[in-house]
């Protein structure tokens, strides 16, 4: 072994707890170190070179930095060893801020502990071997799941950049929530014209394919080859997507979950989704008198529901407006916890609707009561300290949204993780906010949590256009973090085949031992585990390398 | 403060949903929303405005923040426990309740009197095989005026062969009121008591007639793994298993009135109005708020042993004028207590206020 060791002084963030000049002395006289240095900042471009000219200079086989974590920077030194002719997985990160200086500042203490970390780091390291990242070729197609609007301008991007689009919607028609709605705030526009546009434009294009009343049934494989079933009433499709869009949408909340509020039992109680579908309340008198209860479905943990919907305050002043509009006397109250009307412009909105006369009284309604002359409502102004009772003509819930139920189903079949609210979590939520955890795989509108139209358009546009980057490249790498099978060992007991969620693991009828398949293996480490021969190796994370890092962190320094 | 709770406490966002789903709050002084704003900042609460809430439940079931305003009562009542400064009614009943074991300070030799009056005799839960306990609660064991729902559903388990026994004077209240009037310690002990008793004897199920006591042994005696359950349960069973069946027509306007106890904090909605619902002859009304939105008696919360000061209309005058106008002859209910805070108001009305098995008893 030539092992390098390149020790971070981070600045000020390690060297003043750890005596760094000390630990790099400490090591030059380790057998199998060829160099032990350090510097003000590996990272920077002076610290690139150092570990660039000290791999060529000393023909390094070995190379350890002891910096900050190694989920940082992790790329950048992979490629610096690549750059010099060293397999990147001959590097051993040592993470010395995060695990030592920032730990404590006994120098003492500190400097000893920094020594045995990087002892551990190189015992381990003297076991690597050269590992090789397969490159595959990536299919040039993309399932996008929901033909809702982030769906829709999701399989817009990506058609038009050439990407062939398979496209499954679970309802007849395309468009989603969307297609329903009556004017579409800020722009005024209709909610049908603008979804209608889009499945124009989609339907004109050749690489696409729309699956109407279908499903995804079956998924398999990784990225670049994932194969999908769709099943369309009773015929099943197999199709290969280099990627997949999930845009599966939301469900509106319903508000008959919520006893006190009475929905569903009096007409004169309705949603604002219901306007929008075009619903008519019953007939109104000249001058109606109309209550409009904000927060429904939302903020509310009676119900589970503890996050804040985010287009309801919105789509409650827009019915204010229209309501003032129809009936220019009308008397319209709207009931309010907080009015939240984040979107651009939706503030200036908000003073507008109130200039139009709309009141506003801050209490969560307690109940609403039908009565025959009107529907009373129950509650407490929470500005004035006093309980009301007022009766009203109409009655309208601003809806919030909920999560949808068949996302439970489709997180199973692709492996991918939903939050405590039933929405699809991203893989970071500011740095990856359109990534699952699933390479190739991104999520797109609602379905990840309550978004208005035009948030849900960016969205499924920003996931395509990611989507987009990956495939376009043409090909991709494969973890090389992958089990290996030692068939002298293996007994053939199969009981790594039942732990294997990948099904990566075969069973060999005529060797009687078990083989992985390799473009199956996730590297989970579930059969290795299992393992009662220790038959199975995974690639990368081998027993000795534990075993010999661990009497490295025991050894007197 | 007050325990655990206040972490939930500093979250409220004063929405008002509570007050607004009070039964008390507007036309007394009582305003809950206040009470936990107050809690927020320690400040100070009148000694008498606590004694209000009628511990229904409403603003702990739809608080949108988990905030459980009527346990924060609780423990501002514990609090005036402690330090006693309580009304003389309430101090009467923690110490009758202390002594003789129920609220009305009754001997509890006579606790098992009512099963006497009966043409068959009710044996000790301990001879029993199926080990079924009737739970009878303080009132019902007590008052002249409840003592005949024990003794109904008696008959009528009786005569469908369904086997039970009673504990007699062992059996101890429930404590489901002393709770809520504050008095945790003294629950404790209640609960220890009639938990040794089960245990003695070996107790499999128990059948509760008040829904009081339904609620306290099924949701507040932890450690517990007794099957509870409401005599209406059971009835609407036999019903629909067709071992009840009923012999007379009951020609009347019947309206039920949903206890909270029962309703909205237990989900018990569909068997009393399936009981009455197969009743001949029998049309059966529905108040306007009735099911989750029932309008408390405010016979709860330590209300039943003493009167708030303020003179306001009360919650069952409301309900008995509901129930005249929609042209009812009955007001029907499952809980003594509703049964006694509605029979005052109805009686002036000329309105007749039934406990459910006293039209079963009218019917077969």
């Amino acid at each position: 072994m030539r092992a390098g060791i390149f020790i971070c002084h981070c600045g000020h963030n390690i060297k003043h707890t750890v005596d760094v000049r000390r630990v790099s002395e400490y090591f030059r006289k380790i057998p199998g170190v060829i160099v032990s240095t350090d510097y003000a900042f590996v990272c920077s471009e002076p610290g690139q070179d150092i570990i660039v000219e000290s791999i060529k200079r000393y023909n390094l086989d070995r190379v350890v930095i002891a910096s900050c974590t190694p989920s940082l920077h992790g790329d950048l030194f992979k490629d610096l060893l690549k750059k010099s002719g060293v397999n990147p997985f001959l590097l051993r990160r040592v993470s010395i801020r995060e695990h030592c200086s920032w730990v404590g500042d006994d120098v003492e203490l500190n400097t000893e502990k920094a020594k045995r970390l990087i002892l551990a780091g190189l015992y381990s390291a003297s076991h690597y071997i050269p590992l090789e990242e397969k490159m595959v070729e990536v299919e040039k197609s993309a399932l996008v799941i929901g033909g809702g609007v982030s769906g829709l301008s999701a399989a817009l991007f990506l058609a038009r950049m050439g990407i062939k689009v398979y496209l499954v919607e679970k309802e007849a028609e395309l468009g989603g929530h969307v297609r329903f709605l009556g004017n579409i705030w800020p722009s005024g526009r209709k909610g049908r014209d603008i979804v209608g546009e889009m499945i124009e434009e989609l339907k004109g294009l050749t690489n696409v394919e729309i699956f109407t009343e279908a499903e995804v049934t079956g998924f398999e494989g990784f990225f670049g080859n994932y194969g999908v079933t769709i099943r369309q009433s009773d015929r099943e499709r197999k199709v290969i997507a280099g990627g997949v869009v999930v845009a599966s949408g939301f469900v509106p909340f319903d508000p008959a979950i919520k006893p006190e509020l009475n929905y569903g039992k009096d007409q004169r109680i309705v949603t604002t989704f219901d306007l929008e579908r075009g619903i008519e309340p019953p007939d109104l008198p000249d001058r109606p008198r109309v209550a409009i209860l904000h927060c429904v479905g939302s903020r509310d943990e009676a119900i589970g529901k503890s996050y804040c919907s985010r287009v309801c305050c919105v789509n409650a002043l827009k019915v204010a407006e229209t309501i003032k509009g129809r009936y220019p006397d009308s008397y319209v109250e709207s009931f309010y916890m907080d009015v939240r009307a984040h979107p651009r412009g939706g503030e200036e909105y908000f003073e507008a609707v109130q200039e139009r006369g709309v009141l506003f009284t801050r209490g969560n309604v307690g109940e609403i009561v039908p009565s025959e002359s009107g529907v009373i409502l129950r509650g407490e102004d929470t500005l004035f300290g006093e309980v009301y009772e007022r009766e009203f003509d109409l009655v309208i819930l601003s809806i919030g949204m909920a999560s949808s139920p068949g996302n439970r189903t489709l997180a199973q079949l692709l492996k991918i993780t939903l939050d405590k609210d039933g929405f699809f979590l991203e893989a970071h939520i500011k740095l990856r906010p359109y990534d699952t955890a699933v390479k190739g795989i991104f999520i797109a509108g609602s379905c990840s949590g309550p978004k208005d139209t035009e948030e849900s358009i960016n969205h499924g546009r920003a996931s395509a256009l990611k989507l987009f980057g990956m495939l376009n490249l043409g090909y991709a790498f494969v973890d090389p973090f992958i089990s290996w099978v030692d068939p002298k060992r293996c007994s053939g007991c199969r009981q790594c085949e039942e732990a294997c969620i990948a099904k990566a693991i075969k069973f060999d009828e005529a060797k009687r031992v078990v083989k992985v398949e390799e473009a199956a293996c996730m590297g989970c480490g579930l059969c290795n585990a299992t393992c009662p021969s220790s038959a199975i190796t995974l690639k990368g994370y081998m027993d000795s390398f534990i075993g010999d890092e661990i009497s490295g962190l025991l050894e007197v320094v | 403060m007050y325990g655990e709770n206040i972490k939930r406490v500093m979250t409220c966002i004063q929405c008002g949903k509570c007050t607004g789903s009070c039964p008390e709050s507007g036309k007394t002084p009582f305003n809950i929303r206040m009470i936990i704003r107050k809690n927020q900042f320690q400040s100070d609460i009148e000694e008498y405005i606590p004694w209000y809430c009628t511990s229904c439940g409403a603003c702990t079931i739809r608080c949108p923040r988990d905030v459980k305003p009527s346990e924060v009562v609780i423990g501002i009542r514990s609090m005036f426990v402690e330090e006693g400064q309580i009304p003389t009614q309430i101090q009467k009943a923690l110490e009758n309740t202390f002594v003789q074991k129920n609220p009305w300070g009754r001997a509890r030799t006579k606790r098992g009197d009512w099963s006497e009056k009966l043409d068959f005799s009710v044996p000790h839960v301990s001879e029993t095989l199926s080990k079924r306990l009737l739970f009878t609660c303080c009132i019902q064991a007590y008052d002249p005026r409840c003592m005949v729902i024990p003794q109904n559903i008696a008959k009528i388990m009786n005569s469908c062969d369904i086997e039970f026994g009673i504990l007699g004077e062992e059996e101890a209240c429930c404590g489901n009121e002393i709770r809520r009037i504050g008095e945790g310690g003294l629950f404790e002990e209640l609960l220890e008591e009639n938990k040794a008793m089960f245990k003695e004897y070996g107790v499999q199920e128990i059948v509760t007639l008040s829904p009081h006591c339904m609620n306290a042994l099924k949701k507040e005696y932890e450690g517990s793994d007794i099957k509870v359950v409401h005599y209406t349960e059971v009835i609407a069973g036999l019903i629909n298993e067709g071992r009840l069946k009923y012999k007379k027509p009951y020609p009347r306007k019947v309206i039920y009135h949903d206890p909270c106890f029962l309703g909205k904090q237990n989900g018990i909605f569909d068997e009393p109005r399936e009981i009455l619902g197969a009743i001949d002859g029998l049309t059966l009304l529905e108040f306007t708020r009735s099911r989750e939105v029932s309008l408390c008696c405010e016979g709860g919360g330590g209300r039943m042993f003493f009167e708030v000061e303020t003179q306001y209309r009360r919650n069952s005058e409301v309900r008995v004028e509901e129930a005249l106008s929609k042209g009812a002859e009955v007001i029907a209910t499952a809980c003594p207590f509703c049964v006694m805070t509605l029979e005052e108001k109805a009686v002036e009305k000329g309105l007749q206020v039934k406990e459910l098995s006293e039209i079963l008893m009218e019917v077969i």
